[in-house]
């Protein structure tokens, strides 16, 4: 596997978090590309227009790469701060086309401001890394930082109250939760997420354009979510990694590969209903592990007895 | 000024397209005592609790708290206020285990800033320990310490009812609805349900407004009662005087003609 392909599957399992943090509290939302192309784009703009950004020498500066993180999931968090909460009133299947159409429009304002570069976008973003191997290291450390927020975050009062909503979401208010706050708070950390995760990806691609937040990606990092699980964080954390790696891996059957990776999606949530990762299944691999762990230590005192077997008199 | 009830509910009606589901219902719940709602299926007892509860919004009337409005109030509102109730269908958080169910319900005492949850403040890590030692009492309590650890929806019927229990206490309530929590229990059962109400009432010095259709029951365990026939209370008092109330005897025996 090249660093490039899992410098492509970490992005995915960030977007898989960022569709699964609105999911967790019930809310289907497919607005992460839209928060993604936001990042992506002030990234972008960043680094090409202003020489601070760029740097001077043969990679672009570490700060400047961190600020645009900050700034691109400033930006996308706002938007999401502002209109979350009309758009979260509606639920289900409505607030998922009322997403999608906020990933449509925000395709379009790119495509037509004059400073974005229209249809072709932006090119010759600048390398914080010189390698892919670089960028990939950094996105691991980011990726193990959230996935360690998201596991702190299930055991804490808003992730409790989240889960509590997408259970019942009568009886949580019932108990005393102001829902809407709850669902407006996990769609900002989601845009923060997709906004970070974009300025990150713009560089790496070297390229951005209007296409990256398209309906076509709401779809895919959906699936990300529904193929690992929406219970826990590392259900959404394996979809995205396997599901962007499936394509490439699948290159060697030619156009077979669009076929494969479309029955998977579609016979995953069929096998799977709650998705690959359930706390069930976490616990069933939890007491495999335990047991593989105890029958390796008795292989283990086999292997020193009959090597130490010899040597005794 | 002596003190406004602690409930009052004001000429309360409300409509279901053409059904009336209350018809100008009023009563006054004081502090400190066990209020009844009887009555045949379908009077409106449900809907009372969930106009009161701001669930379903009244077609006119007034709910008052301690003498104020509160017909406008969200019900996440109220329950800070100190409102909680249970759930005649039951509504538990079916994924999240017993303990986290009446975690839940301590949400409002968790209060903490979110940067200082994720990176677990000593300070935020010694409340968590307390609340989760409030669940367990909690739980305790109602007699489902044993099982805190459980998924919820792994619980037997009963127990889940007093799941339910546990976590509306929880919140700290003045004022606890109990809709129906003796449903489906066995006599035995539901006597030690009536020793746990009073228990719980005398312990957190609260006030209970509870529906229950066994009538001798409600009668032993209850200070006033309130009777319901087809949206409108017929009967208000305390049980000797409903047992004795000539329209109570014709909605639950039918008219002597
Ligand atoms: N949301 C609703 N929409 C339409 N009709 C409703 C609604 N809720 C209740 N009703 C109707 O209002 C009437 C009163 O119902 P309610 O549930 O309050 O009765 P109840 O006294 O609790 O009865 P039970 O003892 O069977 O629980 C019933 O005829 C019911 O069908
Ligand atoms: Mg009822």
């Amino acid at each position: 596997m090249s660093a490039g392909l899992l410098q492509q599957m970490l992005i995915g399992a960030l977007l898989g978090l960022s569709v699964y943090l609105p999911l967790r509290c019930g809310q289907l939302s497919l607005a992460t590309p839209g928060f993604f192309a936001i990042g992506g784009t002030v990234a972008a703009l960043l680094s090409t227009r202003i020489p601070a950004f760029a740097g001077t020498g043969a990679t672009s500066p570490l700060p400047a790469l961190l600020l645009e993180m900050g700034l691109g999931g400033l930006l996308a968090a706002l938007l999401a701060w502002a209109i979350g909460g009309t758009v979260l009133r509606l639920r289900g299947i409505y607030l998922a086309i009322a997403t999608i159409a906020l990933v449509e429009i925000l395709r379009v304002i790119t495509l037509n401001l004059p400073f974005t570069g229209g249809a072709l976008g932006i090119f010759g973003i600048p390398q914080p890394f010189a390698t892919a191997s670089g960028y990939a290291g950094f996105t691991l450390v980011l990726l193990a930082l959230v996935c360690w927020l998201c596991a702190r975050l299930e055991q804490l009062r808003l992730g409790r109250a989240m889960a509590a909503i997408r259970d019942d979401e009568l009886a949580a208010t019932c108990v005393g939760i102001d829902t809407a706050a709850v669902k407006l708070n996990a769609f900002v950390l989601s845009a923060l997420l997709a906004g970070l995760t974009g300025a990150l990806a713009a560089h790496f691609l070297n390229s951005w354009n209007a296409k990256v937040g398209s309906f076509d990606a709401s779809i895919t990092t959906l699936a990300f979510v529904v193929f690992g699980g929406s219970r826990t964080w590392l259900g959404p954390v394996i979809g995205g990694l396997v599901l962007t790696a499936l394509p490439e891996l699948l290159r060697p059957v030619g156009d077979l590969r669009l076929i494969v990776f479309g029955l998977v999606i579609l016979l995953g949530p069929v096998l799977f209903p709650q998705g690959l990762i359930t706390p069930q299944a976490l616990q069933g691999l939890g007491h495999g592990l335990v047991g593989l762990g105890q029958q390796l230590r008795g292989y283990g005192h086999q292997l020193l007895e009959r090597a130490n077997g010899p040597r005794r008199p | 000024m002596s003190a406004a009830p602690l409930l009052e509910v004001a000429g309360l009606s409300c409509r279901f397209g053409g059904l009336v589901a209350l018809n100008e219902v009023s009563l006054a719940v004081r502090e400190g005592e066990i209020f009844g709602l009887i009555g045949p299926n379908g009077a409106g007892k449900t809907t009372l609790f969930n106009v009161i509860s701001a669930l379903t919004p009244p077609s006119s009337g007034r709910v008052l708290w301690r003498g104020q409005a509160i017909t406008r109030s969200r019900p996440d509102q109220l329950s800070r206020l100190g409102l909680a109730r249970t759930f005649q269908n039951l509504r538990l958080f079916d994924s999240l285990s017993v303990r986290d169910n009446v975690l839940v319900g301590l949400h409002r005492f968790a209060a903490s800033p979110l940067a200082a949850g994720l990176l677990g403040s000593s300070k935020v890590r010694r409340r968590q320990r307390e609340l989760e030692q409030r669940a367990l009492e909690l739980l305790a309590l109602v007699g489902l310490a044993e099982e805190a650890q459980l998924p919820a929806a792994s619980l037997p019927y009963g127990e889940r009812r007093r799941l339910e229990l546990a976590r509306a206490l929880a919140t700290e309530p003045r004022l606890l609805l109990l809709d129906e929590p003796a449903a489906g229990m066995n006599p035995a059962e539901k006597n030690d349900l009536c020793e746990l109400i009073r228990a719980i009432r005398d312990h957190f010095d609260l006030t209970v407004m509870i529906i229950e259709h066994h009538v001798p029951l409600m009668m032993r365990l209850c200070d006033r009662l309130a009777v319901l026939n087809f949206g409108e209370r017929i009967a208000l008092g305390t049980p000797e005087v409903v047992r004795h109330d000539s329209k109570v005897i014709e909605a639950y025996l039918g008219s002597p003609r």
